[in-house]
């Protein structure tokens, strides 16, 4: 390594248009940058293409135009599999842990692209992290309840040491008290040093712990900013939050 | 009715049993009904039988008998050479054929269609070269042992049987224990979620055709040895290989084994109570029974 | 000598033509609905049999001769086949898509099994003769007799092609293609959507039963190694030359396919030597099969595909089926 420090973005994607059909594309021509460490968040109406985008920056969907940058690197033509070697992780909104293996052995998949020496001491450290999980690791994984499988998925995806910790919506189907220890858990591991991207449609949850937020519109980049301060922006939570978010607000 | 059957159906069973391991690994993993897969059955036994015979044309001595069994060391030999062969000849159509229609990601059924035209195909090429005409990897005859209970058995049969048994037991514990195993096992539940994980799951289907190919290839010799050679032997295999795949529940290979052990029973009994013309029929009772009852198989879970 | 070239002309043709229905049925399995039947020998069997029992007169031989009309026959063994893939189709269809490929594949075993077997019904592997021909009586006079027995064909051909293309583009036509090419209008019709399918694979199997029976009382003679798999594999190499979904293309694949099979059959039995015809035979099998690998890799819409209905089945980028593992759960 010549670099003393590693740089300070990890992951961009320029002019990035994806979908499942050339013609019809549904993420439009989006530059995004991420900087190393920090929490950012994906927001935007239902259709907008927030999972599309994430999806098609881990390999899943087809990408027709632009380019995608991990650690400098030019990542937009690499299958799914290897961009976990190059230090992405990916955790999928739903089907996301393998519910007929056990605890240990998803966590045994994940850890195979690591060195051998390296792997138990890994998988230890991560059921260090996650005490839950530990108990009884020869359980098969489908047997957990909602959050311990979101937590599972999320420990899977940590084995590697990611440089990015990408996650879609994973307060889904959750209640709000697990959502509540699952976005918890999440701000722990941020502030760990992990560089995070959350795709959300709980808008209240994912502006409480993340830094930065995106808001999508239609494949396209509608708006920026601070977390803290989007929400108090009335034209963005009308326009681009949706009432729900509005609702909340007047709950709270 | 004989305990007789009980030989016969556990030996031509382990050998239905050996097959379908390599029908449900495709099916589970690969996600289609390979069509061609009796196919790799009796390839692999012309290719030992093509080995076998130019080593014992190189040194007589290794067409000597070993032991109590009928055939020399030229077979075992060749019975290696010809599962590599067999898989080296599944991954070459997989390469030709079904890749690019994977990568195509098309109807699945469009695979099935595909491997049913290279079923013919790869049929009609064996029979092209060795002709219709049934052919033998040896002319010495054995007398069958008594193993009590009115029961007899070559010492081919017993040693077939045997080395399923242990082959069976491999693929089982493959599966189980090993990383490759496990990450099978993870591409037939969930593909995506398997290249997320970091799974190359190219090495994986190559892994599939190598273990479905070659355990083929040993079924297709085994049953060479036992009854003959012919081009269609992988063919009228078709059918009770998926009854036994589906009825052990697709993707579990212990299932596969077992349902394989109750085919050849059940086609046993059927031979000597309606006799041997109606034991092609035999498999698609049991298919038709299984689609009704359960369709998910004795072993598998529903969907 | 033009007389006797009519004559032949007229055999091929009509020989071509009862293929042109078998294929026209298995364009409504496949083609309209997606429906893969790897058992059509079987069906075509099933039909051609149970006509010719219907129709023979009375044999000490075997049971059955019923000495009935030859229409009677037909529509029996429209009627038996029918509910042959009736029964399959209602076993399998709300299973995965490839236990029907399965299950056909199983009862055309089955099938084959019966011929050969059950013989004071099927006459065993010597199968049945003196099917009655349509218009034996002008069987003295070969063109005459040929002319006559290719109208009748090419007017079943024509009849069943305007009555598929009428019934494809009726509601129910409508519904079946909505079935195959939108998982979301398939779901929403839930357990319908199978019901329509079941009825769409038993017209399917009920019209292969007819060229069976046709294809029987033209040849006047049956025999089950007629219906060994390779019948099942000639159809499917017509519908997909043809260009499945069409039903023109149907009935051009099967007189295209007929020919080139005909006339390479020929030409070997001219040019190789006797004893080494039945080896030219099975390479003439793997080339075909090869073809069949080949279009479907590379011209998967056939000579006259319909672009619009075929493509989602054989093009890339479908959405409904961008993940290959799940495509084939319903």
């Amino acid at each position: 390594m010549t670099a003393p420090q590693a740089p300070p973005i990890v992951l961009t994607t320029q002019a990035l248009v994806a979908g499942y059909e050339r013609d019809l594309p549904i993420i439009r021509g989006i530059d995004l940058s991420v900087m190393r460490g920090e929490f950012l968040t994906v927001l935007g109406p239902n259709g907008a293409g927030k999972s599309t985008l994430v999806k098609a920056i881990a390999g899943l969907v087809p990408v027709h135009g632009g380019a995608i940058r991990l650690d400098g690197q030019d990542i937009t033509a690499s299958p799914a599999h290897t961009r976990v070697r190059q230090g992405l992780a990916f955790v999928p909104q739903t089907e996301n842990i393998f519910t007929t293996l056990s605890i240990q052995e998803n966590l045994q998949l994940a850890a195979a692209i690591l060195p051998k020496d390296k792997r138990q001491a890994r998988i230890a450290a991560l059921y260090d992290m996650f005490p839950d999980l530990s108990a009884r690791p020869r359980r098969r994984a489908g047997q957990l309840s909602g959050g311990q499988r979101q937590m599972l998925a999320v420990a899977r995806a940590l084995v590697v040491k990611p440089s990015i910790l990408i996650l879609d919506e994973p307060s889904a189907g959750l209640s709000p008290k697990v959502v509540g220890d699952v976005f918890a858990r999440l701000r722990a591991i941020n502030r760990s040093g992990v560089t995070t991207v959350l795709v959300e449609q709980n808008v209240k949850a994912a502006l409480g712990v993340a830094g930065r937020a995106l808001v999508l519109v239609e494949g396209r980049v509608a708006h920026e900013g601070p977390a803290a301060t989007l929400g108090d922006d009335p034209v963005v939570a009308e326009l681009y939050l949706g009432a729900r978010h509005s609702r909340e607000a007047m709950a709270t | 009715m004989s305990p007789q059957i009980l030989v016969d159906g556990l030996i031509s069973g382990a050998m239905i049993g050996l097959g379908a391991i390599g029908v449900t690994l495709t099916y589970s993993i690969l996600r289609f009904a390979n069509f061609a897969h009796g196919e790799f059955i009796s390839w692999g036994a012309y290719f030992a039988f093509a080995v076998s015979g130019l080593l014992g044309y190189l040194s007589g001595g290794l067409a000597a008998p070993i032991g109590p069994f009928s055939f020399g060391w030229s077979l075992p030999i060749a019975a290696v050479a010809s599962v590599a062969l067999t898989a080296g000849l599944a991954l070459l159509v997989d390469a030709v054929l079904f890749r690019p229609l994977r990568s195509r990601r098309g109807a699945v059924i469009i695979l099935v269609m595909a491997s049913f035209g290279a079923a013919l195909a790869l049929r009609n090429l064996l029979e092209f070269i060795f002709t219709s005409r049934p052919d033998y990897y040896t002319t010495n005859l054995q007398i069958a042992m008594r193993l009590g209970g009115g029961m007899r058995a070559t010492p081919d049969q017993l040693l077939c049987l045997g080395v399923a048994a242990v082959l069976a037991l491999a693929v089982h514990l493959l599966l189980t224990r090993t990383a490759i195993g496990r990450s099978m096992r993870a591409v037939s539940e969930n593909p995506q979620l398997s290249g997320i994980v970091g799974i190359d799951i190219r090495s994986v289907v190559r892994m599939v055709w190598i273990l479905g190919a070659g355990l083929a290839a040993v079924a297709g010799i085994m049953t060479g040895l036992i009854v003959q050679i012919r081009p269609e032997m992988g063919l009228d295999l078709l059918l009770p290989l998926f009854a036994a795949a589906i009825l052990g529940g697709i993707g579990s290979v212990p299932g596969a084994m077992i349902a394989g052990l109750i085919v050849g029973l059940a086609e046993a009994l059927t031979v000597q109570v309606f006799g041997a013309e109606w034991r092609a029929a035999v498999a698609f009772v049991i298919l038709v029974a299984i689609l009704l009852l359960r369709p998910q198989g004795l072993f598998g879970r529903p969907e | 000598m033009i007389l006797h070239l009519f004559s032949y002309g007229a055999f091929f043709t009509t020989v071509a033509l009862t293929y042109a229905i078998i294929c026209l049925g298995l364009n409504v399995q496949w083609g309209q609905t997606g429906l893969f039947n790897v058992g059509v020998a079987g069906f075509v069997g099933l039909g051609a049999y149970v006509s010719a029992l219907l129709t023979t007169p009375h044999s000490a031989e075997h049971i059955g001769g019923f000495g009935l009309p030859i229409l009677a026959g037909w529509l029996g063994a429209a009627l038996a086949a029918g509910l042959a893939t009736l029964c399959v189709g209602w076993l399998t269809l709300r299973l995965r898509a490839d236990y029907l490929a399965i299950a056909t594949f199983g009862f055309a075993v089955v099938v084959q099994l019966c011929l050969l077997n059950l013989q004071p019904i099927t006459g065993g592997a010597l199968g049945i003769a003196f099917i009655p021909r349509p218009f034996a009586a002008s069987a003295h006079d070969p063109a005459r007799f040929g002319a006559l027995n290719l109208a009748v064909m090419a007017a079943v051909v024509l009849a069943l092609y305007l009555a598929l293309e009428r019934l494809g583009r009726s509601p129910w036509g409508r519904v079946l293609r909505a079935i195959r090419e939108d998982e979301t209008a398939a779901l929403a019709l839930g357990k319908n959507a199978t019901r329509f399918r079941l009825q769409a694979f038993a017209i399917g199997g009920a019209i292969m039963g007819l060229g069976g029976a046709a294809q029987g009382h033209f040849i006047g003679f049956i025999a089950p190694d007629n219906y060994l798999p390779m019948l099942t594999f000639q159809v499917w190499v017509m519908l997909i030359v043809g260009g499945s979904g069409n039903n023109r293309g149907a009935i051009l694949g099967a007189i295209v396919v007929w020919g080139i099979w005909a006339l390479s059959a020929s030409a070997i039995a001219a040019v190789v030597p006797a004893d080494q015809q039945a080896r030219t035979a099975s390479l003439q099998i793997v080339l075909i099969g090869v073809a069949l690998c080949a279009i479907l890799l590379l011209r998967p819409r056939g000579i006259l595909g319909e672009v619009r209905i075929v493509s989602r089945h054989l093009l890339p980028g479908s959405r409904l089926r961008q993940r290959l593992p799940h495509a084939d759960r319903r």
